[in-house]
Formats: C-alpha cells, sequence, structure tokens
C-alpha cells in the first residue's frame, strides 16, 4: 500500500511509513508474513458480521438510541435492593475515577511509579476496617456473591475440615455462588433454617448442628430479609469453641448504626461495596467485593487477592506502599494459589474509598440513618393499611412485605407498580407458589415516592 | 528526562479534623430519635472515617494520582496485559445514565436496551471465537478460566466420564491456568516445553490418558509464538476423548484472523481488558467473555441472555436444567461489556484485523530491536516470528555484568516509560515479556528501545548505578520483603505499630 491509499484509524499507532519502515527492519514484505507459520487451514478468509460505525458521533448516537429503551431507577423509584442499591456518586467522585492515572494502569508491578494507586488502596482497606471492625482487608473481590465463595473455601484451608454451614435467609444468587465455588473443593453445605416468626436464624437450631467437623459458618446480617441478627454473638462464641469460622456478609450501610462484626467477633466479614459508593448500580457490574478478617499471622496466608501494605526502600526513612504476600498468589504460587484471582476491581475500590472520604465519619452516618428511617416510614405507613411484614424482627432498610402475589399474577404486579413509576422489590417465596416482595430504602427516594409506594401497594390490595 | 512526582502525601486519616464536611448526602426529615435498633446490635463508636472538606479530598487524589504510571502517560509494554489505549469515548459511553442507573433485578422489559446490546456482543465475540455460544458473567479472565474449565467438568460428568479430571497445559501458561484448575477440583499435568518454546508432542502423547478432562493452552502462547501444530494437539487430545480450552489473554495478536473454533477449540474465555480495550483500572474491574460450541451449550452459567425474534424481545433464560449455576452475583461486569461493545464497534471487522496486524508488528520490531543490546537475547526459537508479545533474557546482563532483568526494568522507569513484564513466563530466564500493543508507533519503540540502550551502557559502567535505580520516581527502590515481614497492611495496625514504638516508615 502507498502512504496515499493509507487510511488510518483513531485507535491504530502507525502510519504507512512506520509500517514500512518495520517491515524493511524485519525482513518483510507484508505484515501476513509474520503469520506464515500459520498453517493456512486455520486462517480465517471469510468476512464476519461485526457492528462497525465510523465517526465517533455516530457510534455514540448508535448505542444512545439502543440505551434509550432502558428505563432507569431515576425514571422510576426503585425499591430495589438485595445487595445492591441506586446510590448518589457526588461530581467529584467521578472527576477522580476520569483521572487517567487511576483507571489506565494495571497492577502496580511497577511499584516506584505507582505509588498514587497503592496509597489509595492502603487507604480503601483501612476505611474498610473502620466499617467491619476487622484489623485488614483485601484490595478487593469481583463482588459479594463470590466472597461468599472465596470465604467458604478460606474457612476450609485454614481449618482443614470440609463441611460448611450458612443460614437460609442468604440471598439466592450468592447462595448460588457458593454453591458453585465449593463444588471444586468437595465442601458439603449444610444450611441452618430461620424462625418463621422472627425471620432470625434459628439459634438452637444452629447450635445442634455446629460440631467439629464444620470449617466456618456464614451468616448475613441483617440477613437477606432485612432482619437483623440480634442474638448473633451466642453463636459466635459456640462456633469458636468448636473451631468454626464465623464468616458475617454485612449490609455495609448497616454498618453506621449497627455493631461491627469485628466488634460482635466474626472471624471474617465479607459484603458488597457498590452501596457505599463503589459506583452506580450499572446493571450489577462491576461491584465490589469486600473481604476483611481478624489479623493472624497464619490465616491472612490464606487470605485470597491483593493485599497492599506499608515498606521502605533503598532510602532510608521513606515510605512507601506495595502490594505484599504476593506467595499467596496465582502468579507466583500457580497450583498452590489461594485463588485464581488475578485481575480484582481495583479502581470500585479506590472509588469506594473516595466515596466514603467524602461522607466522612457524619456523612456516613446521614445516609444510614436516612435509609433506615424511609424503610421504617413505609413498613408503618403500610401497617397503618393493614399490611404486614412477613417477618416480625427488628430491620435496617429492607423488608419482605407480606403479599402473597400468586406465581400467576406476578407480572400483572410487576405492570402494575411500573404504571406508577415504582420499582417494587425482589419477589420471594417460601411456597414456590406465592411472592412475597423485598422492599429495600435508599436515601434517594423522598417522602412523596415513599407515600406513592404506599399507596400503590394500597391499591393492588384493593 | 522525566522526573515523576513526588509529595509527602500523608494518608487521608491523618489529614482529618473533626466536623468538616466533604459532601452532604441527600436525606429526608424524620426525626431521627426514631431510630431503634435493638440494644445488643447498636453501633456505640463511629467508624473512623476521615472528615475533609471537599477541596482537600480533591488535592489528596489529584497528589495521589499524579504519582501514578498509566498507559496514557506512556509505554507501558506488560507482556501478556495488552495494555493498549482505553478509548475516551467509552468512559463518555459507559457514564450514561441509560446504564448507569439499571438496577439488576430491573423487570426485563424496562431494561430491553442494555439487553439488545449485550447480545449483540455475545454475537460479535462469538463470531470473532468461531464458537457461537457466549455469556458475559464472568468478570475477570481468572473467572472465565473456571468457568470454561467447570464446563468442561460438567461435560465429563454429564457423559458418565466422572474419572476425567486432569486438566493438561504446558509449563509455559499463565498462573491463572493451574490455579482454576485446581479450584475446579481438577489436576493440573504440567508438560514441557520444546526448545523453541512450543508444546512438546511427545509429552503431550505421554500425558494424555483416559483421566484426561482436556488441554488448556493459549494460542500464541506466553512466549508469543504461535502453536503451529495446533490441529495435531487437538487431534490428539478429542481421540483421548478430552476437550480443548483456549486462554484467550493473547487473542490480540490473531483477532479477526484466525477463529479458536477453527483450530479446534471447544472453549474459551477473551479478556475484554485486554483484547477489547476497556480499561485495567489499576488492577480491575476487567471483564471476560466465554464462548463454546454446541455440546458444552447446555452447561453455560444462569442466565444467558437470549433473543426472542418473533416477539423482538431480550430477555434472561433461566430454565437451564444442566447449568453450572452462578459465577457472578448478577450478570458480571456490564459496565465494562458496554465498553468492549463500543471499541468493537469502533472498529468493526476489517480494523479489527489492523489490530491483531499492527500488535504483531511493533512486538516483532521491539524484540527483534532489543535483542541487539547487549545484555539481552531473545528466548526460544530464534528464527520464529512473534506474535503480539516476544520474551526477551537479561541473562547475559546477569552473567556478564551482574544486572539482572529487574534492575533494567527499575532503570526504565526513569525515561517515562514502563517496564515489561519481568520473570515471567517461567520457562524463560531473566525473562523481559514484551508487548506493545497497536497503540505504539515506530517512533515510540525506536524510543524506548533507546532508553534500553542508554540504560545498560551505564550499567554496565557502574553496577550500583543499576542496582539502586529508579532515581526519578515517586521513590527510591521498594524493598517488598520488609512488608511482607512486619504486615502493615491497614492504618489500624500501622497505629497500634506506632504505639507499641515499633518502627514503621
Amino acid at each position: 500500500m502507498t502512504e496515499d491509499d493509507f487510511k488510518g484509524h483513531p485507535y491504530l499507532a502507525n502510519s504507512q511509513k512506520d509500517l514500512d519502515g518495520m517491515m524493511e527492519y524485519l525482513g518483510i514484505k507484508d505484515v501476513n508474513d509474520l503469520y506464515s507459520d500459520i498453517p493456512e487451514e486455520i486462517k480465517f478468509k471469510g468476512d464476519l458480521d461485526i457492528p462497525f460505525y465510523e465517526s465517533e458521533y455516530a457510534l455514540m448516537e448508535a448505542i444512545k438510541v439502543k440505551l434509550s429503551k432502558n428505563l432507569t431507577t431515576r425514571e422510576l423509584r426503585s425499591f430495589i435492593g438485595g445487595g445492591v442499591l441506586d446510590i448518589y456518586v457526588p461530581a467529584l467522585q467521578d472527576e477522580i475515577l476520569r483521572r487517567t492515572e487511576f483507571y489506565s494502569g494495571y497492577t502496580q508491578y511497577q511499584e516506584e511509579v505507582s505509588q498514587g494507586s497503592l496509597q489509595a488502596l492502603f487507604e480503601y482497606q483501612s476505611m474498610i476496617c473502620e466499617l467491619t471492625g476487622m484489623d485488614l482487608a483485601n484490595a478487593s473481590l469481583y463482588d459479594w456473591a463470590t466472597g461468599v465463595g472465596e470465604a467458604a473455601l478460606m474457612c476450609a484451608r485454614i481449618t482443614k475440615r470440609n463441611k460448611f454451614l450458612y443460614t437460609s435467609a442468604i440471598a439466592p444468587n450468592r447462595e448460588a455462588v457458593l454453591k458453585n465455588y465449593v463444588t471444586g473443593a468437595k465442601l458439603s453445605l449444610e444450611i441452618v433454617p430461620h424462625d418463621s416468626t422472627t425471620g432470625k436464624m434459628d439459634i438452637t437450631k444452629a447450635k445442634e448442628m455446629m460440631d467439629e467437623t464444620f470449617a466456618g459458618i456464614y451468616i448475613e446480617n441483617p440477613n437477606f430479609f432485612g432482619v437483623i441478627e440480634d442474638e448473633i454473638e451466642e453463636i459466635i462464641n459456640d462456633a469458636h469453641e468448636k473451631g468454626i469460622r464465623v464468616v458475617v456478609g454485612a449490609d455495609m450501610n448497616s454498618l453506621a448504626l449497627m455493631k461491627s462484626p469485628g466488634e460482635y467477633g466474626a472471624d471474617i466479614c465479607i459484603g458488597e461495596g457498590q452501596t457505599i459508593g463503589g459506583g452506580p448500580l450499572n446493571f450489577g457490574g462491576p461491584l465490589l467485593g469486600i473481604m476483611s478478617m481478624k489479623y493472624d499471622k497464619r490465616d491472612i496466608r490464606q487470605l485470597p487477592g491483593r493485599i497492599v501494605g506499608i515498606t521502605i526502600t533503598q532510602k532510608e526513612g521513606e515510605r512507601a506502599f506495595c502490594n505484599t504476600l504476593q506467595t499467596r498468589e496465582q502468579h507466583i504460587k500457580r497450583e498452590r494459589a489461594t485463588s485464581n484471582i488475578c485481575t480484582n476491581e481495583a479502581l470500585v475500590a479506590l472509588s469506594c474509598a473516595v466515596h466514603l472520604a467524602l461522607l466522612g465519619k457524619e456523612g456516613y452516618k446521614d445516609s444510614a440513618e436516612t435509609m433506615y428511617l424511609s424503610s421504617h416510614y413505609v413498613a408503618s405507613e403500610l401497617e397503618k393499611k393493614g399490611i404486614k411484614r412477613v417477618f416480625t424482627g427488628e430491620f435496617f432498610n429492607s423488608f419482605l412485605i407480606d403479599l402473597k402475589v400468586p406465581k400467576s399474577k406476578k407480572k400483572e404486579f410487576t405492570n402494575f407498580m411500573l404504571e406508577r413509576k415504582i420499582l417494587a422489590g425482589i419477589p420471594y417465596s417460601f411456597d414456590g407458589e406465592n411472592y412475597d416482595y423485598l422492599i429495600t430504602t435508599s436515601y434517594l427516594l423522598c417522602e412523596d415516592d415513599l407515600n406513592d409506594f404506599v399507596k400503590a401497594i394500597g391499591e393492588w390490595r384493593n | 528526562m522525566y522526573r515523576q512526582a513526588k509529595y509527602d502525601e500523608p494518608l487521608i486519616f491523618d489529614l482529618s479534623k473533626k466536623g468538616r464536611r466533604a459532601n452532604i448526602p441527600p436525606r429526608c426529615d424524620f426525626p431521627r430519635e426514631d431510630i431503634k435498633i435493638p440494644e445488643s446490635m447498636k453501633r456505640t463508636k463511629l467508624p473512623e472515617l476521615p472528615e475533609l472538606h471537599e477541596g482537600e479530598v480533591m488535592r489528596h487524589y489529584v497528589r495521589l494520582a499524579q504519582m501514578n504510571y498509566c498507559v496514557d502517560t506512556g509505554m507501558y509494554p506488560l507482556g501478556s496485559c495488552t495494555m493498549k489505549y482505553n478509548p475516551k469515548i467509552n468512559e463518555t459511553i459507559a457514564r450514561s445514565e441509560k446504564m448507569m442507573y439499571l438496577h439488576p433485578n430491573q423487570p426485563e422489559e424496562s431494561v430491553q436496551g442494555i439487553l439488545q446490546i449485550l447480545y449483540e456482543l455475545q454475537v460479535a465475540l462469538g463470531n470473532l471465537a468461531g464458537l457461537p455460544h457466549t455469556t458475559l458473567q464472568t468478570p475477570a479472565g481468572a473467572s472465565g478460566e473456571y468457568c470454561g474449565l467447570a464446563l468442561i467438568k460438567a461435560y465429563h460428568d454429564d457423559h458418565e466420564n466422572k474419572q476425567r479430571d486432569e486438566i493438561i497445559a504446558p509449563d509455559s501458561s499463565h498462573g491463572t491456568n493451574p490455579a482454576s484448575t485446581v479450584m475446579n477440583g481438577m489436576k493440573l499435568i504440567e508438560i514441557k516445553s520444546n526448545e523453541d518454546g512450543r508444546v512438546n508432542m511427545d509429552a503431550l502423547k505421554a500425558a494424555v490418558s483416559e483421566k484426561t478432562a482436556g488441554l488448556m493452552l493459549t494460542n500464541p502462547n506466553t512466549l508469543g509464538i504461535f502453536e503451529k501444530d495446533i490441529i495435531e494437539m487437538s487431534q490428539i487430545v478429542k481421540e483421548a476423548g478430552g476437550l480443548l480450552y483456549y486462554d484467550g489473554a493473547n487473542f490480540n495478536a490473531i483477532v479477526g484472523k484466525i477463529r479458536p473454533g477453527d483450530m479446534g477449540y471447544d472453549v474459551l474465555h477473551f479478556n475484554l481488558h485486554k483484547t477489547f480495550s476497556t480499561p485495567h483500572g489499576g488492577g480491575g474491574p476487567g471483564a471476560a467473555s466465554v464462548s463454546c460450541n454446541d455440546i458444552l451449550e447446555p452447561y453455560l452459567p444462569v442466565p444467558t441472555i437470549d433473543y426472542d425474534k418473533d416477539k423482538d424481545y431480550y430477555f434472561f433464560n433461566h430454565d437451564r436444567p444442566k447449568s453450572i449455576g452462578k459465577l457472578h452475583g448478577y450478570y458480571g461486569n456490564v459496565a465494562i461489556a458496554l465498553r468492549a461493545y463500543a471499541y468493537i464497534a469502533a472498529l468493526g471487522f476489517e480494523g479489527l484485523q489492523h489490530t491483531a496486524e499492527q500488535a504483531c508488528l511493533t512486538a516483532n520490531y521491539a524484540v527483534r530491536k532489543l535483542e541487539k543490546i547487549d545484555g539481552f537475547r531473545l528466548s526460544h526459537g530464534p528464527s520464529i516470528p512473534r506474535k503480539h508479545e516476544g520474551v526477551l533474557e537479561a541473562t547475559p546482563a546477569l552473567r556478564n555484568y551482574d544486572v539482572s532483568g529487574k534492575d533494567i526494568g527499575k532503570m526504565i522507569l526513569d525515561h517515562g516509560m514502563h517496564a515489561p513484564t519481568v520473570y515471567f513466563p517461567l520457562i524463560a530466564h531473566e525473562a523481559w515479556m514484551v508487548e506493545p500493543t497497536e497503540n505504539e508507533n515506530k517512533d515510540t519503540i525506536d524510543k524506548y528501545v533507546d532508553a534500553v540502550e542508554i540504560e545498560m551502557e551505564k550499567a554496565r559502567k557502574d553496577v550500583e548505578y543499576a542496582h539502586h535505580a529508579p532515581y526519578n520516581a515517586t521513590v527510591s527502590r521498594v524493598d517488598i520483603g520488609w512488608s511482607v515481614k512486619n504486615l502493615v497492611v491497614s492504618y489500624k495496625i500501622l497505629k497500634e505499630k506506632l504505639e507499641n514504638g515499633e518502627y514503621v516508615p
């Protein structure tokens, strides 16, 4: 091709002259000569149907047209939680997130030129410890759900036992991932039932079930039904006596009002970082898997994922940060690594740290209080209309409304609420036939939205 | 000469002063005294989050940003990581309100737009893979590997071949390969590579048996060398009853030129943050797609995203009785997938082919120039063309001048350039794994090579200079060993250590 025929593309760096120069150096006439060692029969000769928009404007418009078919949580009013939540991302936070220095680098293999993101991740880990009451945290896992799986495997490695216990009030998606993650290690899972009145785990039953063959127990608090597990401490002492590790899955916003898992004795605390500022909902990803633990010299070596620590340099007295305990990781230990995780959610972790720094102590508490009060307002207004919660246990910002929508009417209910610009929560069925709805309030819903919701539910019931 | 920013930036906690606010979250007017958490669960002491004002938060993070090297600073030839340019339009598109504010549990009819894009992306990636069925649920390459291997395992179990639990992989494979194998409860059979860096066919023949679940192989391999015998390998493995897994970490070399499905692979993952340009995020988020053929399709994770042509309706298909289950809480890293879609659509089929070609050309040019520098040699098969990356060995530098591959990497930092991946793959010595990508032009590569030349010359004269580099980075050479011994991994631990009078810098 001559220079005059050459057509550049914004993502391709070389001009025809560059290409010719490099080919000349390599002694080849055609760039395809670099593929000369590949058998002809496997080279693809056809054409493929791949979308193509030549200009940036055309590309943007085409995607916008497609996306326009979505209805957002801002056009509607979202009462959906379940592990992720619509949040407000302050302007400053996105400004930082768009700093190319943070988003276009990779894992800090050359620490000397990557101190910025390393320090930011160290600060993230530290903030998570403040929330969870733990001593240390890793620099992220994919999400809460994979965190449950990783935590179960970690307990098994620590205790060298192959049974794992969890409570029935677990989110179905997290349960599904847990089941998948433990197949390879052949862990057997057992479930502690919940009390059908309070919605809390059945403490007596849990104590009965726990014996010295279990590696760990996973308890969500507040649990998936929204109920606060206020007797959890009783279980923890019992578990520890039997050498069972206690993993708590915490709603990270609830920790502004609720005692931290570290304080009540859990060994490992996991959760979802999106809800405390990791980022927008993004249809469920990217998210931020939080994993934190009590310090133990031996157990820390079983923690999956990257960990940033403070260290020294060749210059006396100079502080630096680096990824530490790398011998746990796949790039060094290969088949003996604690996990296969490599690429994680570092930028979401950094984003979460910026969010928490913006909120500060008081802002973090304010947001949690608003969530609490909004949901309690809805609950009490519903009750005035004779619509009850499924469970009597205390809750934070989520609860199951006793609606018993028959399977056949589920779609109708969804549309009924959609017509009123409401996303009505997550359907959950105890009998496989009738559905109650798990609703969650963020701080984005104002009093009118809450009243509209109560009104709509009332209308449906009539 | 490069001078990286250096601030003695305190930890954000040490900037905190009581009562300052940086942002006021939305709030309601309900009386706060109505908050009644059960006594046994009440928090008595608020978490010590820093209290700053808005401007100070901004300064803190801007300073940290300035102490960070990135793709947009300069050449970042990390082998196996494909550090290509992250198009800015993708960042803008991903920030559409119609993307950001979608809850994963919203009813299908309210998210037809994003489902359509995900579906079209699945089709495009499936086309490039030569494997028709695709999931986007896996949030990273390692998760993709885990998923693909789980499909293979499920297939064998389903065909009453439960004993098939061995995955064969060469000793040049990525570290995630063996780790994902073990996570699936399978055994890794590592086979030695040939002198030319390719799979040793005799070793492969010897490794297959009635226990073989599959072969896991990236192609081109981690040396950047194409496994030309792939068809024969595929036959050997298939005759033994095994399946083939393609680790797509190196797909940038052949995108649009060769389809893994046509090489005999049954299942693969692509790293959307490598070949398809989505940002690496300082470690993540990335995303992976997993594509497979008809025999593995029944086992794909739930839900799959399907399309009903008659009703022009996109939907989640949960009705998959043989599925391996779920690998992510929701549908994977959707906002990353959207960026990958935008990248693919900005290039089209021909454009993608050109990226592969230029990626190979820049890599060959770079390694052939670098190998001429006193201190370096090319690892394995000197006459074989490389693909998107190549591996040099700094063995002569170490042997003749006491300068290690790591030292040279550190010296390069002083030029405002990033080091390659060092000490990987493990089958090379003093490995320098170079992958410039199509984002680098000839001039930039020439400058990179010149910089290596200049630094090697300095190092040959003064070995101490080499051992203490870098000099112009934010901090001096970092000692990782100290961090492992002392484990100062949170502010809480830092405070405790300082209170106990222990030394922490």
